[in-house]
C-alpha cells in the first residue's frame, strides 16, 4: 500500500511537480524580465524588416522542404498529384515573398538607406548623396561597423535573456547546462569560435546593408531602373551610368592599368573593400552574397545530417539488433564511396531535375551533403548512445512502462545531444570547403550563376593570382579558412566544456572534417 | 563494399541522366536511338525495357569479374581498362608524393609539437595545423599554382635546376625506367630484363608534381599534427614512461620506444584514411594543375556521363580502400600485440 502511495507521488512530482507556467512566474516577479525585454524589443525594432525578412525566410525553407518531401513521395504514385503540389508550393513561396517584400519596406536604422555610401563628388570636391557628406569609404565603414556591433550586441543580449531566465524563473537551481555555459566562458578559443559564427551569420543576415552596393545591382541585375549611378565624369560634370557599364571599366584583369585592389576607388567613385573581380563586380557584394548562401546551405545540410544520425543512432542503440545492423550496413556502403567523389556524381545527376532549381541550387546541394554526412555524425554517435541505453534509468523507465519515443527524447536525447553539438560543428567546416569546391568546378555543380559563391570566385582569380589582382582568389579563400576555423574552434570549445577532463574520438572527427 | 556499388548503381541508373542523348547528339534519328539503347542494354532486341534487377546484375557481375567494359562518351568503344591505365601513372605519381610529404612533415610536427607541450613552439606547430587543417585544398593549390607560375613570388621555383611546368602532366613520366637488359648473352634470360630509374627524369618528374603533392597531402598532413601531438601527450603523462625515465633509459629511448610506438597507435587510421582523402582531393588539384590523372578522367566521366567508366572508378577506389582497411587491421597486431583481431569491436 505505502509503496503504492510512493510511486503514485514520485509520478504526481515529475509530472505535475510546480505546475506554475513561465508566464504566471513571470508575472509574479515581472521586473527582471522587463528589464531584458525592453531593451530586446527595442533592438529587435530597428531592424525590424531584417528580422522579419529572415523569419519569411526560414518559413519559406521550411514550406520548400516539407512540400519537396512530399512531392518525392507522391511522384512515384502520381505525378499529378506531385504537379498540384508543387503548384501549392509555387503558390506560398509567392505569398511568403509578398509578404517578406512588405515586411521589407518597414524602415531600418542600419540600412543603405540611412547611412549611405553611394554617392558622387560634386566639381568641386565635396562629396553629394553619402551620408553626413563624407567619403563613400568612410560611409561605408561606419555602416559595416555599426551593424557588426549592432549583431554582437543582440547576440549578446539574447544571451543575457537565458542568464536573467537561469537566475530569476528557472524552476530547478542548477542544470548540466550551467556547467557548461560556466566552461565556456573560461574558454577563449571557443568564444573566438563563437564570435565568427556570429560574424559570418551576420553577413548572411545583414549581407546586402554591410556590402558597398547590392547584389541585384552589381551582379545580377547591373541595367535594371535602379542600377543607375552618378560619377563625375573626367570633364568634370556629373553623369549617370548604368553599373553594368561601370563594372565593364573596373574590371580587374591582373595589369596595374586594370585593376580595382584591397579597399580602393574605381573611375565612378565606388569604393570596393575587397577589389573587384575579373568581371568588374564588387568582390565584397560577391563575397556577401556568397556568405548568405553559404550559410543556409550548410545550415540545412548539418541540420539535416545531425537529424538523422540522431534519430538513427537512437533506434539503433534502443532497439539494436538488426535494425542497426541495416543502418550500419548503409552507413559503410555511403561512406565507402569517397566523399567528394559521391558528391560530384549526384550533383552531376540531379543538377537538371526541378530540385536543382529550389535556392539556385542549394536545396539539392543541402539534401546531398546531409546524405553524405549523415553517417559520419552516426557513427560519431553511436557509442555514446549505445552506452546510454544500458543505463538503468534507461532500463527503469522501461520497466515503468514508458513509451519507446518518449524514453529517447526524455533520457536518452540530452545525453548525446552534446556530441552531437561537437561533431556537428566539426563537420560542417567539412561541408563548407566542399560545397566551395564543386562550386569551383563549375560545370554545373555547385550554385548555379550568377548567384554568388565563393568557390566560383576563387575559380575566376585562378589566372590572376601572381599578378597585381591577386585579391580576387586570395580573399575568399581566407574567408574559407576563417570560417572553418571558427566551426572547429566552435566544436573543440563545446567539446571542452561538455566535458573538460578528456578529449575524446580524434581520430573520427578528423575524419569528419577533411573535406575537398 | 557492395552496398557501396549498388548505391553508385542505383544513383547512375535510376537518376535523371540521358546517356543515350549525351552519346548521338542532338541530330540523332529514333532508329538510331533505339539501336544504342540495345547496345547500352536499357531495352533488350525487342524494344522492351530490361528491369533494373537484370541490369544490376549484370553490372555488378561484369565489375566482379573485372569486366569493365567499354567507355560510352569520354572515348567511344575504348576499353575502359586502357582509360584508366593510360591515366594511372600520374595518378600514382601525385598520391605517392603526397604521402611521402604528409608522413614526412605532419608526423615529426605532431611528435615535436607534444613533446613540447605548452611552449611557444608547440603552439606555432598546433596553430599552423589548425590553420592548414581548414584550409581549402583546392585554393591552396589555385595559390601555389599562381604563385610558381612565371611572374609569381615563388617563380624561381620553375626554373630552377631544370626548368619544368608546373601544371600538365610531366611525359618524363614515361620515362621513369629504361629496361636494362642485363643478361645479354646469357642462354634464355637474354629476354628478361629489369627496370632501373632514370635520374634525369625521376629529378623532372618529382619537380613537377611536388607542389600538386604538397597540396593534396596538406589536409592529412594538418590531421597527423593535431592527432601526433595529443597521442604524444598523452603517452608521454603516462606511467610507463614515467616508469622508463625512473629505469634511466636515455630519452632518445624513451620516445623511440615508448612514446612512438604507442604515439603511432591513434595515428595509423589517419595515416590509412588518407586514401580516402586522396581520392577526393585528386579531383580539385587535378583540375587545378592540369594533371591528365585519375581524378580529372572521373570528372570528365561524371559530366559524361560515361557510366561504365564511373562504376569501374568507384569500384576500384572502393577495392583500394578494403585493401587499405585489412592492411590497417595486420598493422595494429604488429603495432600493438594488445590488440586481438579476432574481437569484434
Amino acid at each position: 500500500m505505502s509503496d503504492r502511495h510512493t510511486a503514485e507521488s514520485i509520478r504526481e512530482e515529475l509530472t505535475h511537480r510546480d505546475n506554475q507556467s513561465l508566464s504566471a512566474r513571470i508575472t509574479e516577479n515581472p521586473e527582471p524580465f522587463l528589464r531584458w525585454a525592453v531593451p530586446m524589443v527595442a533592438l529587435i525594432a530597428v531592424e525590424f524588416a531584417t528580422w522579419a525578412g529572415i523569419a519569411v525566410g526560414m518559413i519559406e525553407a521550411l514550406v520548400v522542404g516539407v512540400v519537396a518531401a512530399v512531392e518525392l513521395t507522391l511522384n512515384y504514385a502520381s505525378p499529378g498529384l506531385a504537379q498540384v503540389v508543387a503548384d501549392f508550393q509555387a503558390g506560398v513561396a509567392g505569398m511568403l515573398r509578398s509578404v517578406g517584400g512588405m515586411l521589407g519596406e518597414f524602415p531600418t536604422l542600419l540600412s543603405r538607406e540611412v547611412i549611405p555610401n553611394q554617392g558622387h563628388q560634386t566639381p568641386d570636391g565635396a562629396w553629394q548623396g553619402t551620408f553626413l557628406g563624407l567619403q563613400p569609404a568612410v560611409a561605408w565603414a561606419i555602416r559595416f561597423s555599426l551593424i557588426m556591433l549592432y549583431a554582437l550586441v543582440t547576440a549578446y543580449w539574447v544571451f543575457r535573456g537565458w542568464l536573467v531566465y537561469r537566475d530569476h524563473y528557472r524552476e530547478s537551481d542548477w542544470t548540466p547546462t550551467d556547467d557548461i555555459v560556466s566552461n565556456l566562458r573560461g574558454h577563449r578559443w571557443g568564444q573566438f569560435g563563437i564570435i565568427v559564427l556570429i560574424v559570418f551569420l551576420t553577413m548572411a543576415a545583414f549581407g546586402s546593408a554591410l556590402a558597398p552596393s547590392t547584389v541585384s545591382q552589381n551582379i545580377e541585375n547591373t541595367y535594371g531602373d535602379e542600377s543607375r549611378i552618378q560619377y563625375l565624369s573626367d570633364d568634370g560634370t556629373v553623369e549617370t551610368a548604368f553599373a553594368g557599364d561601370a563594372n565593364f571599366n573596373s574590371k580587374s584583369k591582373g595589369t596595374v592599368e586594370t585593376n580595382i585592389g584591397l579597399m580602393s576607388y574605381d573611375d565612378y567613385s565606388r569604393f570596393h573593400p575587397f577589389g573587384t573581380m575579373p568581371n568588374g563586380r564588387d568582390l565584397f557584394t560577391f563575397m556577401m552574397g556568397g556568405a548568405r548562401i553559404t550559410m543556409i546551405v550548410s545550415g540545412m545540410a548539418i541540420t539535416g545530417a545531425a537529424v538523422v544520425a540522431m534519430t538513427l543512432s537512437m533506434l539503433s542503440a534502443y532497439y539494436s539488433g538488426s535494425l542497426d545492423l541495416g543502418v550500419l550496413t548503409v552507413a559503410d556502403g555511403v561512406v565507402s564511396i569517397p566523399q567528394l567523389l559521391l558528391l560530384i556524381i549526384m550533383s552531376a545527376v540531379f543538377a537538371d531535375t526541378w530540385l536543382g532549381s529550389i535556392l539556385d541550387g542549394g536545396f539539392l546541394l543541402a539534401l546531398i551533403f546531409a546524405f553524405t554526412t549523415w553517417p559520419f555524425l552516426w557513427r560519431a554517435v553511436r557509442g555514446p548512445a549505445l552506452q546510454v541505453a544500458q543505463e538503468d534509468w534507461v532500463r527503469a523507465a522501461e520497466s515503468y512502462g514508458q513509451q519507446p519515443r518518449k524514453i529517447m527524447r526524455k533520457h536518452m536525447l540530452p545525453y548525446i545531444l552534446g556530441y552531437l553539438l561537437v561533431y556537428a560543428s566539426m563537420s560542417v567546416g567539412g561541408i563548407i570547403i566542399s560545397l566551395s569546391a564543386l562550386s569551383f568546378l563549375g560545370n554545373g555543380l555547385g550554385i548555379s550563376p550568377p548567384t554568388p559563391a565563393w568557390g566560383r570566385a576563387i575559380s575566376a582569380g585562378q589566372s590572376y593570382v601572381s599578378t597585381v589582382s591577386w585579391h580576387i582568389s586570395l580573399v575568399p579563400g581566407l574567408m574559407i579558412v576563417l570560417l572553418v576555423t571558427g566551426m572547429n574552434a566552435l566544436g573543440d570549445g563545446i567539446r571542452d566544456a561538455i566535458d573538460p577532463e578528456t578529449e575524446t574520438g580524434e581520430g573520427e572527427e578528423a575524419a569528419a572534417g577533411g573535406g575537398g | 563494399m557492395i552496398f557501396g556499388i549498388t548505391l553508385s548503381f542505383l544513383i547512375l541508373y535510376l537518376g535523371p541522366i540521358d546517356p543515350v542523348g549525351s552519346i548521338l547528339g542532338r541530330q540523332a534519328t529514333a532508329a538510331d536511338i533505339r539501336q544504342l539503347r540495345i547496345e547500352l542494354n536499357y531495352i533488350d532486341a525487342a524494344g522492351n525495357p530490361v528491369p533494373l534487377w537484370e541490369q544490376y546484375f549484370r553490372v555488378v557481375g561484369d565489375l566482379l569479374m573485372l569486366d569493365f567494359g567499354e567507355s560510352w562518351t569520354i572515348q567511344r568503344e575504348t576499353p575502359v581498362t586502357e582509360l584508366i591505365i593510360d591515366r594511372m601513372p600520374a595518378t600514382l605519381w601525385l598520391g605517392f608524393w603526397s604521402v611521402v610529404i604528409a608522413l614526412g612533415v605532419g608526423i615529426p610536427l605532431g611528435l615535436y609539437a607534444g613533446l613540447r607541450a605548452n611552449t611557444f613552439r608547440d603552439y606555432a606547430s598546433s596553430g599552423f595545423g589548425i590553420i592548414w587543417r581548414a584550409m581549402p585544398n583546392f585554393w591552396l593549390a589555385v595559390i601555389i599554382s599562381g604563385l610558381i607560375t612565371a611572374g609569381g613570388a615563388l617563380g624561381f621555383y620553375r626554373t630552377a635546376i631544370v626548368e619544368t611546368q608546373v601544371s600538365g602532366t610531366p611525359d618524363a613520366l614515361n620515362n621513369l625506367f629504361t629496361n636494362v637488359d642485363i643478361f645479354t648473352g646469357v642462354p634464355y634470360l637474354e629476354l628478361l630484363s629489369i627496370p632501373v630509374p632514370n635520374p634525369g627524369p625521376w629529378f623532372v618528374a618529382t619537380k613537377w608534381i611536388l607542389p600538386a603533392a604538397l597540396v593534396l597531402g596538406s589536409s592529412s598532413m594538418g590531421n597527423e599534427v593535431r592527432i601526433g601531438r595529443t597521442a604524444v601527450l598523452e603517452s608521454i603523462n603516462s606511467k610507463y614512461v614515467e616508469t622508463a625515465k625512473a629505469k634511466g633509459l636515455s630519452s632518445r629511448r624513451i620516445i623511440g620506444k615508448h612514446v612512438g610506438r604507442n604515439a603511432v597507435i591513434p595515428l595509423l587510421p589517419v595515416i590509412m584514411g588518407e586514401f580516402y582523402l586522396l581520392i577526393g582531393g585528386s579531383v580539385l588539384v587535378e583540375a587545378v594543375f592540369g594533371i591528365n590523372g585519375l581524378g580529372n578522367l572521373f570528372f570528365n566521366a561524371v559530366l559524361g556521363p560515361d557510366i561504365p567508366l564511373v562504376m569501374a572508378l568507384v569500384f576500384i577506389f572502393i577495392m583500394i580502400q578494403i585493401l587499405f582497411n585489412i592492411s590497417q587491421d595486420l598493422l595494429y597486431t604488429y603495432i600493438d600485440p594488445r590488440i586481438n583481431l579476432g574481437e569484434s569491436e
